[in-house]
Order: structure tokens, then sequence, then C-alpha cells
């Protein structure tokens, strides 16, 4: 029988090596996710999850036994994916709006009428068309998109973390979604 | 003022409640009574939820073993000089520290000129001397990687059992000091030295992640890794960039002896 996170915890802690590859073997995936969505690379995710599991291990000992592990986690990876994030050289690797309008443009030009916006949310051309559009955003658009669309971070919170003035978060999510919008808008169409 | 339209940014500070109170009873107000921007907002809100669908990588069925095999050696519970390395800050300041150092030789080793280090002054010595140091080690660890490659490249099929297990364990101690290079070349902009280390990593991590037994077909794909990617003949040339910068490095620091 599956032990709880929070029994594996306790184990972990009390230098139990096994409770703790149960707990990396349980929720590496959910981390690698959230890392690989932030920071848009395979190999800084990777990281991310290993730092993440680090901390976590040293940190054993703050964890409330009442808290959720996952939760807690989940913030760990955040900050490490945040701690990466700002510790790399600030390159916007991200598209231009000239790029952003070939896009669009690209996008208009596949034939998406017809079909209705419920279904093609589900198809793979539209998560291939959001795996783009993530692509074509910098460190920092990605970054501050994530941080306010997925984890609900305020742009206050967000500017903190990212170090950066409260304009340029702001402006960071407005092409952040001008980029989604532009991959995306053919598709979810009101028919 | 209340007849402008909102703009396409009020829209999405509006859709994430990041507008000041007055702000946010306009923009509402005004979606109740305009057409426009009504349509505008509700597409907006079908994009966003659209975004939600955001596809996850795909992960190999091995991913969590390979996580566990990359982060086991530098556990507490682990083996190796990483062991006590990790648990207290005095130590985690110690890695810290070496982490600068590596960053520094990568970074002295790219931009020193032979020339350019005459001046003598105690401060430029003793960054020498460390520059040296880190470089003797990034080669100890490129030549060990090396002989673990040449080894497993070599290994007749009937030695293979014999081989993973060896090599399995090198790997093992191999991949924590692999990745504390790699992220040194990384954070310099050493391009070369960085790509050839991810893809060693990738490797070792594999290697130790692999069972004890590992079939002879599983034997032949990590030979065939290894010759497709040119990973020896990288290594050995990188190794030999290194030993060429000890060498320079040993040049420069005769130099600046005599000259001072």
């Amino acid at each position: 029988m599956q032990q709880t996170d929070a029994a594996a915890v306790a184990l972990a802690r009390d230098g139990d090596s096994e409770a703790f590859r149960a707990l990396v073997e349980r929720h590496s995936r959910a981390v690698y996710r959230l890392a690989y969505r932030m920071t848009g690379s395979a190999q800084d995710a990777e990281d991310v999850v290993q730092e993440t599991f680090l901390k976590a291990y040293r940190q054993l000992t703050r964890f409330e036994s009442r808290a959720n592990f996952s939760t807690w986690l989940h913030r760990i990876a955040v900050n490490c994916s945040i701690d990466l994030i700002r510790g790399r050289p600030h390159r916007e690797t991200g598209h231009g709006d000239a790029d952003l309008e070939q896009f669009g443009a690209t996008v208009e030009s596949s034939d998406a009428s017809g079909t209705s916006p419920e279904r093609l949310m589900l198809s793979t051309e539209v998560q291939q068309r959001i795996g783009d559009a993530m692509t074509g955003l910098s460190r920092m658009e990605r970054a501050a998109f994530m941080l306010r669309h997925f984890e609900g971070r305020s742009i206050d919170e967000i500017s903190q973390s990212l170090g950066l003035k409260t304009n340029a978060t702001k402006h960071s999510i407005f092409r952040a979604v001008r980029k989604m919008r532009a991959a995306l808008e053919p598709f979810v169409a009101d028919a | 003022m209340t007849n402008l339209h909102l703009t396409e940014d009020d829209l999405v500070l509006h859709y994430y409640g990041e507008l000041d109170t007055a702000s946010e009873n306009h923009a509402a107000t005004h979606l109740s009574g305009c057409d426009e921007c009504h349509r505008a907002y509700a597409q907006l809100q079908r994009v966003l939820a659209a975004v939600e669908s955001v596809p996850a990588p795909a992960l190999s069925d091995g991913f969590e073993r390979t996580v566990w095999a990359r982060l086991e050696p530098a556990l507490p519970a682990g083996r190796g000089w990483l062991r006590w390395l990790v648990f207290s800050p005095a130590n985690l300041a110690w890695v810290s520290a070496i982490l600068v150092l590596i960053a520094g030789a990568f970074y002295a080793g790219r931009v020193t000129r032979p020339a350019a280090s005459v001046s003598g002054s105690p401060i430029a010595s003793s960054e020498q001397i460390r520059e040296g140091v880190l470089l003797v080690d990034l080669g100890e660890h490129l030549d060990r990687s090396q002989t673990m490659l040449v080894e497993l490249v070599s290994a007749e099929p009937d030695d293979a059992t014999a081989h993973v297990a060896i090599e399995r364990a090198r790997a093992g101690e191999l991949v924590a000091a692999n990745r504390l290079y790699r992220q040194a070349a990384t954070q310099t902009g050493d391009v070369a030295v960085s790509e050839l280390l991810d893809e060693l990593e990738r490797l070792l991590v594999e290697l130790s992640a692999s069972p004890d037994q590992l079939p002879t077909e599983d034997m032949e794909r990590v030979k065939q890794r290894i010759a497709a990617k040119d990973l020896l003949f990288k290594v050995r040339v990188v190794s030999s960039g290194v030993r060429e910068r000890q060498k320079q490095h040993s040049l420069t620091r005769t130099g600046a002896g005599q000259s001072s």
C-alpha cells in the first residue's frame, strides 16, 4: 500500500532515503511540467527539478505536517524557477510585433471555420499553436505571464519576484497575451 | 469619457482583476453597455481559457528514475564527497564558492591573453593560482569521463554486464561534478563546454540510472549514442583545450613571476 506524503515526509526527515525517493517519484513529473511551463526549456526544467528537491530535502524539518506536501513543493519549484530566470543573462529571445503579425496571418490562413470552438480547443493543432506561441515569448514575458495566469500572483508580487518595475511587468504580460491572441483567436473565434 | 472603448490592455487587467476600484467599476459598467467591448472581452476570455490547455512536454517512462539518479548523489544519504556538502550553511557556502571559482576559471580561460597578465600584482597571482587549480580539476573530470567512454565503447558483448556495473558506479560519481561544471560554463557563456557537458550529463544520468543487468541491445544503444554524438571525440577535443589553457596559464604565471 502506498504511504501518504505526510508519512513519507516523516520517514525522510529521519534519514530514510527510500521514503524521499518515493516523494520524488510521485511528484517529479508535476514539478517538471511546472518548471518547463515557467522556463520554456527542457534543460532548465531539469535543473529546476533538481534544485527543488534538493531544497525540499534540506527544508523538510520546516515542513508542517498539516500542510499539503505538493502545494509546498509547488511553491519551492516556482521560486527555484524564478531564481533560475533571474540568474540568467537577460536576453529577449521572443518574437517582435512584426513576427507576431506574420504568425497571426499564418494561423488565419489555416482553415478553422465550420468547426465548433469546443472541439477545436481539444485538438492537437490548438495545442501546437499554444506551444509555438509559448516558444515565441521572451523569458520575462513567459515568466510574468505564467505567474499571473497559472500561479495567480498579482502584478506587484510578480514585479518583486522578477525584479522588474510594475510597468515592465504589465507590458510583459500584455505582450504575452497579444501573442496568445494572435496564435489562438482564429481557433476560438465566436462561431 | 465613459463612451470611450476599453483598450486591449484594460481588458487584460480587468480579466486578471488588476484594475483599481474606480477603473474596475468603469470597465464593468462599460462592458455591460458596449457590445463591441463585450465581444472583445468574450474573445479574450476564450483565448485565455484555451491557454489552459498548454501542452505538457512528453517525458520518458523512466523519468522518475532518471531524476532520482541525478538527485541521489547530492543527498546526504548518497555516496561520495557531496554527502557532507549539502546539509549545512557552511557546506552550502563552500559549494557556492566552488561554483564562483569554476565560473571564474571558465571566464578567465576565455578572456585572458598571455601578455595581459604580466603585471605580477599579488591579486592577479592569487586569481591565477585559483584558475590553475580549477583547470586541473576540470581536466581530471574530463579525463575520467573519457576513460569511462573508452571502456564503454570498447566493451565486448561478453563483458558488458561487468562493465555496466563498474561504469554505472563511476557515472554516479561523475554526474554531480559534471552538473556543477556545466552550470558554471553556462553562466559564463562558454557554449562549447556547456553543450558538451550537457550531452555528457545526459549519458551519465542514464547510465547511473540503469539496472545492474543491462541487456546487450541496450548496451549497443549506449555505444551507438556515444558514436552518433561523437561524444568521445568531443571530450578529447575539449580536454585538449583545457590542457592547453593549463599550459598557457603556467607560462603566464612563470612570465608574471619573472617580471615581478
